[in-house]
């Protein structure tokens, strides 16, 4: 804070800057208070972790997601490449009947492929981005229902070629999406919400602490200024969507996991999500710019408020509603800082 | 000019009709025009297709379309509704003899099919009301898929239980189970509905479980969960295991696929049973009606396609692992006798 610089604060500004900067967190404490007097139930360690759970997949997708606006660019098709890593894991264990670490590797590969493809497309081939990857969120959608003729892939499946599907979802497989750790309580955390930790603290590491990071920040306040500086712009871009496709693969392959099978989805769903837990992320500590802690800071608030809503038996209209209450006054706290001309 | 051609070809057809129902002798050779079944145009027009049972319900249309030997093509409006009015305009011009419209939404489909009548087409329709007594109506019967189910729920937990619910309004086929919950409920007020969620978000499975997963901890003393659409029961299950409250919860569902049989047969599964019509039996009924209009003959206004009732222990005894297993053992599933006149091929099983 800067109370201790009296010469040019006037303590009318330093109050807008102490709310901004911590106001986010605080509605989060209050919403935690209110849930945990109306809400029978919510206030336990279970639920702590119902919470990290279910907002695990979409907080790795939101951190791709994150990775891309930094450059500032955006990866539409981060939905799609979740869910066609859904169908690439069980294809791969069920029709193909290899084992879960083929299955984990051929998704990582795919994801890092379609990132690729989405910067060479954005950086060579001078295609926007949103539309670049908008491209690709359709291709894929269609491509993952090819294979089986869209239908859903489960054991014992009849193939297109008559044949019966006998490959199964392998124990070793199905363990990162059930597996629990033990933490105080037993058979407490799941292996999604370890992932998304570590995830998120990589990624945080990266964009914050070395080197390429702040290169990649720079390229997205001035990419034309970052690359007169030396900076390698078009790399870091490819780069930036590689992070992406990878981390949607990742939460694909902890979809499979938990769901036991290979559903079609067209993953639009976790597209939207994702995009709104890593722009509620820009409000967090008064940021105003994409970062990793606000990204699963903005992924949690999300968790908390369909949680606790649930739990009072709220309608899911009302649940899409308060999310886009939440992203607007997140987007207002952003915007209003940066107007003032705030810090960063 | 096709125009008069069909008419004639419709009139012929009729009166070969009733000169076949005049004679046994023609009993087992088909009816004009299906003496000639490589000339013999129908359409599906689709407005859902995505999908495991709109899958299962193209594929039956297909075989029973080739095992009658007509000429099927296929619109696929994609849940567009005015795109698939306008494909019911294509299959007119097209010169189809028949059309079965699949899904779609009323206001959209009402004007289009009546053109289609005044063209002098036959036209059926599976689970969409174009309100014209000329069309007949091809329902799985929604309201008994979930009372079958809940029968069930109460044949193994008697008629007093805390009941949590599934339920998303607004889409027709849970609307109409959801007035089988409504009737099971006010028929049994030991039944207590602590909880009602549910969401279309998808991944379905995957929001539904995380929903479920809060509605167990604010609600533990749930033991029926009632969950009218597979993939709601396939999240709710989900939660349940990872709640560790298999051995307390059942779960009643509707619809089938290969892959709940292996979600309901996993060792101490919470799914008890669910209730199911045939997405291809519905298929091939779709297309016996289109073919019975289509030589004349009296369909009803209303064709129900019965649902059949799927329990977990039927499934372990009979080790039932994919639907083809299911048909194999359950012949009232592989097979409804409805719109089965004497002269018509089934498809080979």
């Amino acid at each position: 804070m800067q109370t201790d610089t009296p010469k040019s604060v006037r303590p009318k500004r330093t109050l807008t800057e102490i709310s901004i900067r911590y106001g986010f967190l605080a509605l989060m404490a209050g919403l935690l208070i209110f849930f945990s007097v109306i809400a029978e139930g919510f206030a336990s360690p279970y639920s702590a972790v119902f919470i990290f759970q279910s907002v695990a997949i979409t907080g790795i997708l939101a951190l791709g997601v994150t990775a891309t606006l930094v450059v500032d660019g955006f990866d539409l098709s981060i939905g799609s490449t979740a869910t066609s890593a859904l169908m690439l894991s069980a294809y791969v264990l069920v029709v193909l009947e290899m084992n879960a670490f083929v299955a984990v590797v051929a998704c990582l590969v795919m994801g890092a492929a379609v990132g690729f493809i989405n910067g060479i497309l954005i950086v060579k081939f001078r295609v926007p981005d949103l539309l670049a990857t908008l491209g690709m969120m359709f291709l894929l959608i269609g491509l993952q229902r090819i294979p089986t003729q869209g239908r859903s892939i489960a054991t014992g499946m009849t193939l297109p070629d008559g044949r019966v599907a006998e490959g199964t979802f392998s124990k070793a497989f199905l363990s990162l999406g059930r597996y629990r750790f033990d933490f105080f309580i037993e058979n407490l955390i799941p292996v999604s919400v370890i992932v998304l930790l570590v995830v998120g603290f990589l990624v945080w590491v990266f964009m914050e602490l070395t080197r390429h990071g702040r290169l990649m920040y720079a390229i997205g306040s001035n990419s034309r200024a970052a690359s007169l500086a030396g900076t390698n712009v078009n790399r870091y871009k490819i780069l930036a969507y590689m992070i992406s496709g990878v981390l949607a693969s990742v939460g694909g392959i902890l979809l499979a996991a938990r769901l036991g099978r290979g559903d079609i989805a067209s993953g639009n769903n976790l597209l939207l999500d994702s995009v709104a837990a890593a722009l509620i992320g820009f409000a967090v500590l008064g940021a105003a710019k994409p970062n990793a802690f606000g990204t699963i800071i903005g992924a949690l608030f999300i968790g908390i408020l369909l949680q606790g809503l649930t739990m009072m038996n709220a309608p899911y209209y009302t649940q899409d509603f308060v999310k886009g209450a939440v992203l607007v006054v997140a987007l207002v706290f952003t915007f209003a800082l940066s107007k003032r001309g705030g810090a960063h | 000019m096709t125009l008069s051609r069909r008419i004639f070809m419709t009139m012929a057809g009729s009166a070969m009709a009733l000169t076949a129902g005049l004679s046994s002798a023609f009993a087992q050779t088909m009816p004009a025009p299906f003496d000639n079944p490589g000339e013999v145009k129908i359409a599906l027009v689709r407005y859902l297709s995505t999908g495991d049972f709109f899958q299962a319900y193209l594929a039956g249309v297909e075989s029973q379309a080739a095992a009658i030997g007509v000429d099927l093509r296929i619109f696929d409006s994609r849940q567009d509704a005015a795109l698939q009015a306008d494909m019911v305009d294509q299959a007119i011009a097209l010169g189809v003899d028949g059309i079965i419209i699949q899904h779609g939404l009323t206001e959209a489909m009402q004007e289009a099919a009546q053109r289609a009548i005044d063209a002098g087409i036959k036209v059926v329709a599976f689970d969409v009301n174009v309100e014209n007594d000329a069309i007949p109506q091809i329902e799985q019967s929604d309201y008994l898929l979930g009372k079958l189910a809940l029968e069930q729920a109460i044949a193994d937990n008697g008629d007093t239980w805390n009941a949590g619910y599934v339920y998303v309004a607004g889409i027709a086929p849970l609307d109409r189970r959801d007035v089988a919950w409504q009737d099971i409920k006010s028929a049994n007020p030991g039944i207590k509905e602590l909880a009602m969620f549910g969401t279309l978000d998808n991944p379905i499975a995957n929001s539904v479980a995380n929903q479920a997963r809060s509605v167990l901890q604010a609600n533990p003393s749930i033991t029926v969960m009632f969950a009218p659409y597979d993939e709601f029961a396939k999240g709710v299950k989900i939660a349940v295991d990872e709640a560790g409250m298999t051995d307390q919860v059942s779960i009643y569902s509707a619809d089938v696929s290969t892959a709940d049989i292996a979600a309901m047969r996993e060792p101490g599964s919470a799914w008890a049973a669910t209730v199911a019509t045939n997405p291809a039996v519905v298929g091939e009924v779709s297309v016996r009606t289109l073919a019975m209009l289509l030589a004349g003959e009296e369909t009803g206004s209303n064709i129900v396609v019965p649902p059949t009732l799927i329990t977990q222990a039927f499934l372990n005894d009979n080790d039932i692992k994919n639907m083809a297993d299911l048909s194999a053992n359950m012949p009232q599933f592989a097979h409804a006798d409805v719109s089965v006149p004497a002269w018509m091929p089934l498809p080979a099983r």
